[in-house]
């Protein structure tokens, strides 16, 4: 391996699901040598795409896990993450680009910037990571890249300017005009992997010009050496040219836009080219880890292979050898046989096997050094854990983790299938940090979180197909919420003295709504009414009581828990009394503080075209939504709204039906807010009939 | 007078207790503060709406000085009155509309605690409807398609209309005359952004000369003008009562007049 860290990419390909990502990524890994032949998502050889490792991806045509490969194009070395498209798989996302320093913005030419573009480009953001566009599908009917380019700039705010023009669309594409060279060309064998420059026809000449000039205006602003090579009206090499708009891309200033068709095997070198010249090495990118050892003070770390190890887990695959750990470093080097320590727990790990990974094949290497994205086996961790060298207590920030509104109970069918799935539940909720598990103590059934309908459902498949787990399932429950709404005083004495070891203990104080916080404790008691000692006891208790309603039985949050007096005996006092107290004194005040029932919220955004808008609305209007607003596209219309999960099941079949199956629709989590007098009563019957058959 | 100290300040008590809760003391202060620092109310008008059923208004300015601002305060202050505002915008994203409307909500509100502002503007939010059309696709047939859908689902029932980006020069007269008339079968108000230019030519009433054809389809028309570091409101078409001012100076970050009444 070379560490000269100037010639690494490590890049992700971002986008709406269908805009061709996985096509794109299988024609790069192509044309760069890392397989020798193409096979399409849904291909009909059976084969699919090989970014598409999961036999449900494949089947599904959608790419659920992202997997990291790697190749290299001219010299430079490229560290690819495929990133799921859909929303439900979000933290896979977030969890990518957590380890990327530049992406690609996948476009459709025909749909252009779609919800879960948007999605995608705020979590860019988020993380800062630098990005070119490539408007795929240039093949399509009705393709139009520059509308494309305009709708990046009008509804995602990117200063996006075009680094070529497409030479024919729809059916006539041919190949792109780079404007940076100023040649046409034009991509011949049978995989499109002979490259012919050429000039640029007659016919497109003052269109290219015209364009070149906007792409040297937008670049001029990065460099002062290009405004002055325009203002002398000297030539403009492309060197110059990519050096300016490389600038402002790292700066996230500008947006450069490539065009082509991946399935047709068009324009994807070039974009290869933009890679190299355009997005950053990993050196340019400034990481912060958090010192545990000063408050989680920010580090800004070196990216220096010589520096003790700073490595981040982001992402977990079972694999036919045992856990496969895929890493990034970014510090020091990961080296075969070397020791490194789990900040999370402290243990200490020996390095096994190092491996660059290609899809599901993989490559043996001895070391992995700083800026390099790798796999390492038989390490035992959870996804989202820092690795580091012995005497380093620096972590990486920790992921922005949602949590889950939705849970679903599952019941194996048989003894085999009930260990099948503790074992795959076991590895989903390590790889996943938004998928969760856990038993009911009260019905003794195994019960799966997580952010939404088609996420849940792909695990559960996933069960029966990598683990021969056959489950079947109860009806989804939204995960409600409990809240108080005003302040209620207490006074709670827990006396039991008749007989045997007497329990005293009295609390006073009161309880009131907290917005920020999920639940605050504090004493307030001086004087000693009730001794220090038994404080913790009282917190315990409180928070105990949080865990469940007195009534309703969901988790409450939101309330602050204020004691200001009590009492207590000399012999008859213990933590158990006063936890007990305080068990009593939450039941006795919280009915009085009125409490609510919160409902996760949903931001439901549907794209569908004009004529069934009026339907739309009424179906989101049906489900308690409210609807934000629409915004007309000419051929689609995309409608925002605010829906409660609750409504939100089933809608997929609802929504086709309705639009003749033309409409489609992402769904994200937005916020918790008060359900309505009248479901609340609905719900409370609902809970009050599942406790009577439970029992 | 004891009873209205005591009761301000157990408002003001009960807000540094971090109660979600707003009072209706609160409420009440909000409402006044939007409605009596409102610059059109100020200007003398005794109807809170301003424009009766199928009344049109306009804000005209140049570029940058804060029409869109403005309709988005007088947005807010129907909402407040509960009463529902249809937002079309020609030129912004959906997301962009909401965030003035929130921002400039969070600027009058800013006095009152977080939680019981956010969780007023969740009750008042659903009173609020956008409806983004590309400069290019706009025109009054498909606004009314979209509108009778809205009414006749029961979806939304707008009392005021914002219409920001209406291009008055490239549009005819016989559109916007037709969208009167159905603003008045539908009992709306509508409100317009007008575009002026710098160095246009003016008619004596100072009106654009390209806005002749159709002003008198409008009953209240208001110029914002930025003049060194504020910006000045003035009528040039509608009541002009005794209390009438030749301008007031507005806050530039809200779009209401300087300070309290």
């Amino acid at each position: 391996m070379k560490p000269d860290d100037k010639k690494v990419r490590n890049i992700g390909i971002s986008a709406h699901i269908d805009s061709g990502k996985t096509t794109l990524t299988e024609r790069i890994l192509y044309y760069t040598k890392r397989i020798h032949a193409m096979h399409d998502v849904k291909g009909k050889d059976g084969v699919g795409a090989t970014m598409d490792s999961m036999e449900l991806e494949k089947e599904r045509g959608i790419t659920i896990a992202s997997a990291a490969t790697y190749c290299e194009w001219k010299g430079y070395e490229i560290n690819i993450i495929d990133t799921p498209g859909h929303v439900d798989f979000t933290i896979e996302v977030e969890r990518s680009l957590r380890v990327l320093d530049g992406a690609i913005l996948v476009l459709c030419a025909v749909g252009g910037v779609q919800s879960q573009s948007i999605t995608v480009d705020q979590q860019m953001k988020r993380y800062k990571v630098p990005c070119i566009a490539f408007v795929n599908k240039c093949d399509r009917n009705g393709a139009n890249p520059f509308r494309v380019i305009n709708q990046l700039k009008t509804k995602l705010g990117h200063n996006a300017v075009a680094m070529q023009i497409p030479i024919g669309l729809e059916t006539q594409t041919e190949g792109v005009v780079d404007l940076a060279t100023m040649k046409a060309l034009y991509f011949d064998g049978e995989m499109g992997e002979v490259i012919r420059a050429e000039e640029i026809p007659q016919s497109l000449l003052e269109e290219a010009k015209a364009k070149r000039d906007e792409l040297i205006e937008a670049a001029s602003l990065f460099s002062d050496e290009l405004t002055e090579a325009v203002l002398e009206e000297r030539g403009i090499t492309a060197q110059l040219l990519y050096s300016a708009l490389r600038k402002g891309t790292l700066k996230r200033e500008i947006t450069p836009v490539f065009m082509g068709s991946a399935y047709k095997n068009k324009g994807v070198q070039p974009l290869l080219d933009g890679v190299t010249y355009l997005l950053p090495c990993p050196s340019e990118v400034q990481n912060v880890a958090l010192d545990m050892e000063k408050n989680e003070e920010p580090v800004v770390l070196a990216n220096d292979s010589e520096k003790p190890v700073v490595a981040l887990a982001f992402k977990l695959e079972d694999g036919k050898y045992g856990q496969l750990t895929y890493i990034r470093v970014y510090q020091g080097t990961v080296a075969k046989g070397s020791t490194i320590v789990n900040v999370r727990n402290g243990k200490k790990v020996k390095v096994g096997r190092v491996v660059r990974m290609h899809a599901d094949q993989m490559e043996d290497v001895e070391q992995l050094p700083a800026g390099y994205i790798g796999a390492l086996f038989g390490i035992e961790c959870s996804s989202g854990d820092t690795f580091v060298s012995p005497g380093v207590h620096l972590t990486m920030t920790s992921m922005f983790v949602p949590k889950p509104v939705i849970s679903l109970a599952i019941v194996p069918k048989d003894n085999k299938s009930q260990m099948a799935m503790a074992k795959a539940l076991n590895r989903f909720s390590k790889e996943d940090p938004t998928f969760k598990t856990y038993v009911d103590p009260e019905t003794s059934e195994t019960i799966i979180e997580g952010m939404g309908e088609l996420h849940l459902d792909i695990y559960v498949e996933r069960m029966k197909r990598e683990y021969n787990a056959e489950v079947t399932t109860g009806n989804p429950r939204v995960a409600y919420r409990e809240t108080i709404t005003q302040r209620a005083d207490f006074n709670y004495t827990h006396k039991k003295q008749t007989g045997g070891a007497g329990q005293f203990g009295r609390i006073a104080g009161y309880i009131e709504p907290v917005s920020d916080d999920e639940f605050v404790f504090v004493n307030e008691i001086f004087g000693g009414a009730i001794p220090t000692q038994y404080i913790p006891a009282c917190e315990k208790g409180f928070r105990q009581s949080m865990a469940k309603g007195p009534k309703l039985e969901f988790p409450i949050t939101g309330v602050k828990v204020v004691i200001n007096d009590g009492a207590s005996h000399p012999v008859d006092s213990s933590d158990m009394a006063f936890q007990a107290a305080a068990c009593g004194a939450f039941r006795e005040a919280y009915l009085r503080a009125k409490p609510v029932i919160h409902e996760p919220i949903m931001k439901v955004v549907v794209e569908t075209p004009p004529e069934f808008q009026g339907a739309v609305m009424g179906l989101l209007n049906q489900r308690r939504g409210m609807i934000i607003g629409s915004q007309d596209e000419g051929v689609m219309c995309v409608i925002e709204a605010q829906v409660p999960l609750a409504e939100m099941f089933g809608f997929s079949t609802v929504l086709r039906s309705a639009t003749q199956g033309k409409a489609q629709f992402t769904m994200e989590f937005a916020l918790y807010r008060q359900v309505p007098q009248s479901i609340a009563e609905k719900i409370a019957l609902e809970v009050a009939q599942n406790k009577k058959s439970a029992a | 007078m004891i009873f209205a100290k005591m009761s301000k300040n157990t408002a003001a008590l009960k807000r540094e207790e971090n109660i979600i809760h707003l009072t209706y003391e609160d409420i009440a202060m909000l409402k006044k503060e939007i409605i009596y620092r409102n610059p059109l109310t100020s200007l003398g008008y005794e109807n809170e709406d301003i424009l009766a059923d199928g009344g049109f208004g306009a804000v005209m300015a140049h570029a940058g000085v804060g029409k869109t601002a403005l309709l988005v305060q007088m947005g807010l202050n129907t909402m407040l009155r509960d009463k529902k505002v249809l937002h079309v915008s020609l030129h912004d994203a959906v997301s962009k509309v909401d965030v003035w409307y929130h921002e400039l909500f969070q600027n009058i509100a800013h006095n009152f605690n977080d939680a019981a502002v956010k969780e007023y503007w969740e009750n008042i939010q659903p009173r609020r409807f956008i409806m983004i059309f590309k400069e290019e696709n706009f025109s009054v047939p498909k606004l009314e398609e979209r509108l009778t859908e809205l009414m006749e689902q029961n979806i939304f029932k707008p009392h005021t209309m914002i219409i920001d980006g209406f291009k008055f020069d490239e549009i005819g007269r016989k559109p916007l005359a037709h969208l009167k008339e159905l603003a008045g079968k539908r009992a709306i108000r509508i409100w317009f952004t007008v575009h002026a230019h710098r160095h246009e030519e003016r008619a004596p009433n100072e009106l654009p000369v390209w806005f002749l054809h159709v002003a008198d389809l409008f009953e209240v028309i208001v110029e914002l003008a930025a003049e060194n570091d504020g910006v000045f409101i003035k009528a040039i078409k509608g009541e002009t009562p005794a209390s009438f001012q030749t301008s007031l100076h507005l806050d530039p970050s809200t779009m209401l007049v300087k300070g309290s009444k």
